[in-house]
């Protein structure tokens, strides 16, 4: 046994001298994959770690403490300072911002701090000026500072006057970095940023209106945040404050990172598995070319097992070479994307080495030369010394026994273990490797298929129109034809890239077109009850119609289900976002237009009673509630229990006003609130409607759908594209599994095509015979792949988004040529030398 | 003018002369042959003697430096690539020593090709005619590589029969098999070329083989050195 392996190591040493001629492929697929997987990781622990060091200024303090319409009492304020080293008080909310004409107003999520602000991280702006200085009061003018989207939108420089509500700010800064941004609320608008003893001037902080107070709190380093948040949430029960310890203050940006990674190791373990097919290539035609040489081996004597070790060894010292080069990337993959990664997040990356992630790539690597380089390997133990007399023409052929499809089919199963154990999400990771199981499948039939029409067509009357065609027809469909090879490698890229493509293209459809169409024009909000009549005249006085609606607003959070302690550990993931904060609900006697009611009953239209609500069908499903059950409401600091009347089914996606409560009459109608009105009002009118509300109602925010949708598109949009890189990553695994599949046979077709010449081929007939079988490819393999990529989009629009599916034949038509020209000129640069060949050195030899 | 009616093959004074790291190499200095139609010409000579870049001259696979080529009434000197394989197409037939049939193509499939480039609709039954007539119709659908070695040169025979060529070029077609085999190979070639009238011209080594033919030219260092009749044939 021992000297098996030394022989073996020997030998394989001696089959080295050759160098690494033959296998590119082989190193470039590896190295690919890996280094896809390796780096996806890498850069992602190096985001996850600076979201986890920069937790603090991320937040803004060490616990964060929000209210809503109403300040913290003089009593709980003194509270948070006895507890701790630093309190920053500030305000959020949104405003329309005026520039030098005033009459031109425009949405800004206002911001107000005090003079201890940050006390987190740092606040820098553009022409390097302390914050403090910048927003103070000066010559009796306070100071504002702004993102410069807003300088852009209202035509605004430096030193200009802004005007928010009744005060009028002088314009002093542009801000470059505010380092707990990303924790605010959800930005329809630019920032502007003020002083806090300022805001009273606005005139704009009224009953009901949508204000967020925040507390940003440091504590001393002998506390612990997320302890300290919990006891101050039993010390002040009722106060409806939402307690937030830095290290969740952002815990969407982090989910939002971790299952961005997650898809994107596991597209690059496709990419991979795509390398895989060129790893069977490579050691399939390198084993073909020994197949002289085992056959004299085993001639003098050489055991199977020590050939296959040989050549086993001599794979895996390749593979080594080719992990180790994406190991390299993977390591160089953070450094490089920090910057390009810096400008989309809110953090400094420091990036490092991660351990963790290279070895994540490699033991990727190390299966996926196994599972694909085995059966090649094995292969070599069915050629018997007899070849050495008879010609080669015939590949060594043969099934595999059940004992290596076994082996193989385990080495695989390992792979896909890996693949959904090391993942957080092991659900979706299972339906991932399950779909690329199911894929690679399909590709397989159909590679079959398209070989099986291949050979039909060659005896039909349609073959027979061109010499050409036939021969090219002929050719995909011959022993050891690369129709497999090919409709696997490129059409996995492919059906990524269409997917992707169509997916996008039905977001962005639905997001710029319908959903703009159906959905309301403006959403108006903080209106005061008392604004309401004079609001409707104002939106009358403008031509068109305007569909307006219009419907009390305050904003409470569920704190008990059914008398008990509402947390969100205690729910199901999909519905957690309920509890998370304070949700807006309304009052009102009829049942709304929307959203029909499928359980219990709407109360009369003159009820007066005890308080009794109607709600969300889908909520209620995931709080384990019904009709009769009873949710308490946290509104203003008091607390309103009551019992659900009816459930509604909602759909939001239509970003009409619906709430997921409505309260019956009686309950709710003393408390501050406010009015939130929506508009239709043609695009034409738009701008004169709001200068006219803002005009008239400086207290009142309109909020433009289209722009919030905008803001959606662009996030997509740059998802779409962290998905496309690492989709041309499984291409360019495709293209060299191509390219080696064509290399495989080139020897051949040079050959074939000095036989054709002498038998009378000019060389367009001969170009033709190429460009029809790899066009005839091409087309296979392009259809294929946007057949299956077009049908798993639509699965995940209709299925997984809920979203009308319209096939997006533009976004498929530009990724089809894009895939045909790879294919044609795979194909041409084989023929281009075969053209060139010279008949005399094939000819002669005999 | 040399090309008269009654000529297949001339050539005029054929000179070529290849490049190499220790100079040029002159491989022929002045090749001047006539061959008639329905001749039969062994090329006899020594390895490297110019046998073979003579018949690649003849079939238009390789050009001269310098000189003329008329082979089946055409002039060779001045034709393009693409005019030299439409010329092959439809008045030469080659056989190789080696086979030279393509490997991935059925027997029937390899003979049907230069029938299928000339446009013929009737390529398959032809070849399956031409596949019958060496005797391999019931290795129609046989890839080369489950052929042996006589059936594969039976195979290329029917190959360069089949577009009923006016020239047929041999290169040692017998090198690759034993003296039975080889025999029959040639039994085939004589009687197929006198069946269809067709002029032909083969390399050989084998003297028994030369002496079969109407004529013997014996090429050496590039020139012809002998050009004898056979008693009896025409001159």
């Amino acid at each position: 046994m021992r000297q098996d392996w030394s022989l073996a190591f020997t030998w394989a040493r001696r089959e080295m001298r050759g160098g690494l001629a033959g296998f590119w492929v082989f190193l470039a697929c590896l190295a690919l994959g890996v280094g896809a997987i390796a780096g996806v990781n890498a850069v992602s622990q190096a985001v996850q770690e600076a979201l986890l060091r920069d937790a603090r200024a991320l937040a803004g303090g060490d616990v964060i403490v929000r209210a809503s319409y109403q300040p913290a009492s003089d009593e709980q304020l003194a509270f948070f300072r006895t507890e701790s080293v630093a309190v920053s008080q500030g305000l959020e909310m949104r405003v329309m911002a005026g520039g030098k004409d005033a009459t031109q107003r425009r949405l800004a999520e206002l911001k107000a701090v005090d003079a201890v602000y940050p006390i987190a991280g740092a606040f820098t702006l553009e022409n390097g000026e302390p914050l403090a200085d910048a927003i103070a009061q000066r010559d009796g003018q306070w100071g504002a500072v702004a993102e410069q989207d807003l300088l852009d939108l209202l035509g605004l420089r430096l030193g200009d006057p802004i005007s928010v509500g009744a005060q009028t700010y002088v314009l002093r800064g542009v801000i470059t970095r505010e380092p707990d941004r990303a924790t605010g609320l959800a930005s329809f608008g630019p920032r502007l940023l003020v002083a806090l003893p300022s805001v009273e001037g606005t005139g704009l902080i009224l009953p009901g209106s949508l204000v967020r107070y925040l507390y940003r709190i440091a504590l001393p380093p002998s506390k612990d945040a997320v302890a300290w948040a919990a006891m101050l949430a039993e010390r002040f029960p009722t106060a409806g404050f939402t307690i937030t310890p830095a290290s969740r203050a952002a815990p969407g940006l982090a989910e939002t990172v971790g299952r961005l990674t997650l898809f994107l190791t596991l597209v690059g373990l496709t990419a991979l598995l795509i390398g895989g097919i060129g790893i069977a290539n490579s050691v399939q035609s390198y084993m073909a070319g020994k197949t002289g040489t085992i056959a004299m081996l085993k001639c003098v004597g050489a055991p199977s097992r020590v050939i296959v070790l040989t050549f086993g060894l001599q794979t895996a010292a390749l593979a080594a070479l080719g992990i180790g080069a994406g190991l390299v990337l993977g390591t160089i993959a953070p450094f490089v994307l920090s910057a390009v990664l810096e400008s989309l997040l809110p953090v400094t990356l420091e990036p490092g080495v991660y351990p963790g992630a290279l070895g994540l790539g490699a033991v990727f690597g190390v299966l996926t030369t196994a599972a694909f380089a085995l059966w090649p390997l094995l292969k070599s133990r069915r050629v018997t010394p007899a070849r050495l007399f008879s010609d080669l023409v015939a590949p060594t052929g043969g099934r595999p026994t059940l004992a290596e499809i076994a082996a193989i089919a385990s080495l695989l199963a390992l792979l896909a273990a890996v693949a959904v154990l090391t993942a957080e999400q092991r659900g979706f990771a299972l339906w991932f490797v399950g779909g690329i199981a199911v894929a690679f499948v399909l590709f397989f039939a159909a590679a079959h298929a398209l070989s099986a029409i291949a050979r039909r067509l060659v005896q039909s009357r349609l073959a027979q129109w061109r010499a050409s065609l036939r021969l090219a027809l002929a050719n995909l469909c011959r022993p050891g034809a690369p129709t497999v090879s090919v409709v696997l490698s490129l059409g996995f890229g492919v059906t990524v890239l269409v997917a992707v493509a169509a997916i996008e293209a039905n977001l962005g459809r639905t997001l710029r077109d319908e959903l703009p169409a159906k959905a309301p024009t403006f959403f108006f909000i903080d209106i005061q009850p008392g604004q309401l009549d004079g609001f409707r005249e104002t939106v009358a006085s403008i031509a068109g119609e305007h569909d307006l609606t219009a419907r009390p607003m305050l904003r409470a959070r569920i704190v008990k289900i059914n008398g008990r302690p509402a947390r969100e550990e205690d729910v199901p993931e999909n519905v957690r976002w309920a509890l998370r904060s304070e949700r807006g609900l309304t009052f009102q006697a009829d049942p709304p237009s929307e959203g029909p009611i499928v359980a219990g009953r709407w109360w009369p239209s003159d009820y007066q009673g005890p308080a009794t609500i109607s709600f969300h069908a889908g909520l209620a499903k995931g709080f384990g509630v019904g009709v009769g059950d009873t949710l308490t409401f946290n509104i203003l600091g008091r607390e309103v229990t009551g019992a659900i009347a009816n459930l509604r089914a909602i759909d939001f996606r239509s970003i009409r006003m619906q709430f997921t409560t409505i309260f019956a009459p009686g309950t709710l109608e003393r408390a501050p609130h406010t009015i939130l009105a929506t508009t239709r009002t043609p695009p034409e009118h738009a701008s004169e409607l709001v200068r006219a509300v803002s005009a008239k109602f400086p207290n009142v925010s309109a909020v433009r759908v289209k722009e919030a949708l905008d803001v959606f598109d662009k996030l997509i949009h740059q998802i779409s594209n962290a998905i496309r890189v690492i989709a041309a990553v499984g291409l360019a695994a495709g293209v060299l599994v191509l390219a080696s599949a064509v290399a495989a046979g080139q020897q051949a077709r040079r050959r074939d095509a000095v036989i054709l010449k002498v038998l009378g081929a000019t060389r367009p007939n001969v170009l033709a015979t190429y460009l029809w079988e790899f066009g005839v490819l091409g087309v296979g393999t392009v259809g294929i792949a946007a057949g299956i990529g077009a049908a798993a989009a639509y699965v995940v629009v209709t299925e997984v988004m809920g979203m009308q599916w319209s096939m997006p034949w533009l976004a498929i038509l530009l990724t089809v040529p894009l895939a045909m020209a790879i294919t044609l000129v795979a194909g041409f640069a084989s023929v281009w030398q075969a053209l060139g060949q010279k008949p005399g050195p094939i000819l002669r030899n005999p | 003018m040399l090309a008269v009616s009654d000529t297949a093959i001339a050539l005029d004074d054929i000179r070529l002369t290849l490049g190499s790291a220790a100079g040029p190499v002159n491989i022929l200095r002045g090749i001047d042959v006539r061959i008639d139609a329905g001749e039969t010409v062994g090329i006899v000579g020594p390895s490297g003697s110019g046998k073979t870049t003579m018949l690649m001259v003849i079939a238009g696979l390789e050009r001269p430096t310098s000189g003329r080529v008329f082979v089946a009434g055409q002039d060779l000197t001045d034709l393009s690539e693409d005019a030299l394989a439409r010329f092959r197409r439809d008045h030469v037939g080659i056989v190789f020593q080696s086979f030279h049939l393509i490997p991935t193509m059925t027997a029937l499939e390899n003979v049907a090709v230069p029938l299928e480039l000339a446009g013929r609709k009737d390529a398959f039954a032809r070849a399956e005619a031409a596949l019958a007539a060496v005797g391999l119709g019931h290795r129609l659908t046989h890839y080369p590589g489950q052929l042996s070695g006589g059936e594969q040169q039976r195979t290329a025979i029917a190959r360069a029969f089949a577009p009923q060529p006016k020239v047929l070029l041999a290169d040692e077609p017998t090198g690759n098999l034993d003296g039975e085999t080889g025999q029959q190979v040639i039994d085939l070639l004589f009687a197929e070329s006198a069946r269809a009238g067709t002029t032909l011209a083969l390399i050989t080594h084998d003297p028994v083989l030369a002496n079969r033919c109407s004529r013997q030219v014996r090429v050496g260092d590039g020139r012809i050195l002998h050009d004898t009749r056979a008693k009896g044939a025409a001159a």
